[in-house]
């Protein structure tokens, strides 16, 4: 029964690598779109789930590492070699906000947050190196669909099963108390601000990693798409519908939310306000099932399994 | 010396409006301990109310505040049995889930927005919208001066309700002490529904007047929602000279980079932010905490 989630773990991660040779462009476009919702909704739930520490800020480490691989290649570097120094970048911003922003706890910290995600996106559309609020377009002959895919794929599967061994390790139950209780988590030894910082500038990373393949693959970024602040909300709102601290959650939310925005967006009227039914969910979700999609499918099943030892 | 008057009248007429929104956050933090994100939604909706009762009725904008005023307290209290009262209370400390319950209610509102008045920018134009009087030798705006007349208003009121009746007593006596208020006879839940209703009314208020001064889009607020989080922590959540004070502080700071320095105005948002970080590190119990530790420490000298 242990056995169990990492078999279907790593059949599905094996499913999404072979998934070039079974599927046509257009599906292998959903499932990209898909693999980019795991990374940013994994990433995020190593801070704002295991931690409990929920940020609305995170668009900012997309786009700085969005921007870092467009101006790097721009000048010359391999779009795939920009990457890491992307992530550092987006890691040393998270510590630089997250000293201040850690002072506050819980609401606060969520609200400060917001504030990040804003004065980021103002910042990129009127400095002029980032191109300012028209944006900026990789260079050209940097474009091969099925090694962006798979990139995008191995990050996702890499990402999930980073946030597994977090959750199991010495550091994974450092966060877990800060979230229960920090001020016990500080009396037991923890020094919750550096543990908070770490998960931050991992999380950060692994998601500024996230944007500059958005970039390799969609050619082009500007503050309205990669700062967008609903960009923002979906990193949030994808673990919570799903099951928050928890490693099937995230994936499940990125499965719903990802599936939804492709029905969505092929319905012109609806364009501008899906965020609408993601707000919907999000009320019922707090409302009924905080644990969100995974904790409602564990009560369901746990009912079906008592019953079936109860007749056994 | 034309400058500095310039830039003392424009803060405390934006001090004025800053404090009314302000104020609405902290009256509802005060009763339930729930930060309301959704108040940047509902000075959103209040921004749109007014736009509709001045396109369809022709109604002054200034005096659709008396109709937009009620309508949002009412709104506020629906939403509160609605939606607000089904969480469990939260403790001292404001909880996880009423922040993320009511961040859904902001999504929900703005995206209703999008749906009923579209994604375009929209303005309020009134024949007096370019006109300009006189205060002190420096022109100001005739809707500015409005405005501030309006939250001056608004507030005198505000605290008019809090000090003199039994149901501003009765908020009060539940922001200090909910079991307390509760064993003396007072209808908590019911107060937090008050509570709910005159803090969206003033989010409907302050959107109202705010349609006046800016173009605004279903995404409007947001900033605001930070500049007024920006001055609860200068001026602490409770105390009402505080919250006066954190927003003169903020407006005079945006006016003065914005006279002073060459810092574009597209950067004006920024400076909320940037406040609020050097508040956390330097005084992060605000100004009140940073009076009190200079009164004390002149005392033990």
């Amino acid at each position: 029964m242990k056995a169990f989630p990492w078999a279907s773990g790593a059949a599905l991660g094996v499913l999404a690598l072979a998934a070039p040779l079974m599927l046509e462009r257009g599906t292998l476009n959903d499932v990209w779109s898909l693999a980019f919702a795991v990374v940013l909704a994994s990433a995020w739930n190593l801070l704002g789930g295991f931690a409990g520490q929920v940020s609305l800020g995170y668009s900012a480490f997309l786009g700085i590492g969005a921007y870092a691989t467009v101006l790097l290649s721009l000048r010359g570097m391999n779009p795939f070699l920009t990457l890491p120094l992307g992530a550092a970048l987006a890691a040393a911003f998270s510590v630089l906000v997250g000293l201040p922003a850690f002072r506050l706890r819980g609401p606060y910290f969520t609200i400060a947050t917001i504030g990040v995600g804003e004065v980021v996106r103002v910042c990129a559309s009127s400095v002029s190196f980032t191109g300012g609020s028209s944006g900026l377009r990789m260079p050209p002959g940097s474009f091969d669909f099925t090694l962006n895919y798979l990139s995008m794929a191995t990050l996702a599967i890499a990402v999930v099963a980073l946030a597994a061994f977090v959750k199991r390790s010495a550091f994974g139950q450092a966060l877990a108390a800060i979230r229960q209780d920090i001020d016990a988590a500080e009396a037991l030894g923890i020094d919750s601000t550096r543990f908070k910082l770490a998960a931050h500038a991992l999380s950060a990373a692994l998601v500024a990693v996230a944007g500059g393949l958005y970039a390799i693959n969609f050619q082009y970024i500007a503050p309205g798409s990669v700062f967008d602040f609903r960009l923002s909300l979906s990193i949030v709102l994808m673990p919570i519908v799903g099951g928050v601290g928890t490693i099937a959650g995230p994936v499940l939310g990125a499965l719903v939310f990802s599936t939804l925005q492709v029905k969505l967006l092929s319905i012109p009227a609806l364009r501008d306000s899906y965020l609408f039914l993601y707000g919907t969910l999000l009320i019922v979700v707090m409302l009924f099932e905080p644990k969100g999609i995974l904790g409602l499918l564990r009560r369901f099943f746990d009912r079906r399994l008592r019953r079936f030892y109860a007749d056994a | 010396m034309q400058d500095i008057a310039g830039v003392l009248v424009n803060s405390v007429i934006s001090a004025a409006l800053y404090a009314t929104m302000a104020y609405g956050l902290a009256v509802i933090y005060g009763v339930m301990r729930i930060i309301n994100l959704a108040h940047a939604g509902l000075m959103m909706l209040g921004a749109y109310a007014t736009l509709t009762l001045f396109t369809r009725f022709s109604l002054d904008p200034f005096l659709s505040l008396f109709v937009v005023g009620p309508l949002f307290f009412l709104i506020g209290v629906v939403l509160y049995h609605l939606v607000v009262s089904r969480l469990p209370r939260s403790g001292a400390t404001p909880s996880m889930e009423s922040l993320l319950l009511l961040f859904g209610v902001w999504l929900v509102l703005q995206n209703l927005a999008y749906v009923i008045w579209t994604g375009d920018t929209q303005s309020i134009l009134t024949g007096y919208t370019m006109k300009s009087v006189a205060v002190f030798g420096v022109r100001v705006g005739v809707p500015s001066f409005f405005v501030f007349a309006g939250s001056v208003l608004s507030l005198v009121f505000l605290n008019v309700v809090l000090k003199a009746t039994y149901l501003g007593k009765a908020i009060r006596a539940v922001t200090q002490n909910r079991d307390a208020a509760l064993l003396a006879g007072v209808d908590a839940d019911r107060i937090s529904a008050v509570a709910f209703g005159l803090g969206t009314a003033f989010a409907g208020v302050a959107g109202g007047m705010l349609s006046t001064l800016y173009a605004f889009t279903p995404d409007f607020g947001r900033s605001f929602l930070l500049k007024a989080f920006c001055i609860i922590v200068l001026g602490g959540m409770e105390s009402v000279t505080g919250v006066a004070a954190g927003a003169l502080v903020l407006a005079l700071l945006e006016n003065g980079l914005a006279v002073w320095t060459t810092i574009p105005t597209s950067f004006q948002d920024a400076v909320s932010f940037a406040l609020l970080f050097v508040a956390l590190v330097a005084f992060p119990r605000g100004l009140p905490g940073l009076f009190a530790r200079f009164a004390r420490s002149r005392t033990i000298r």
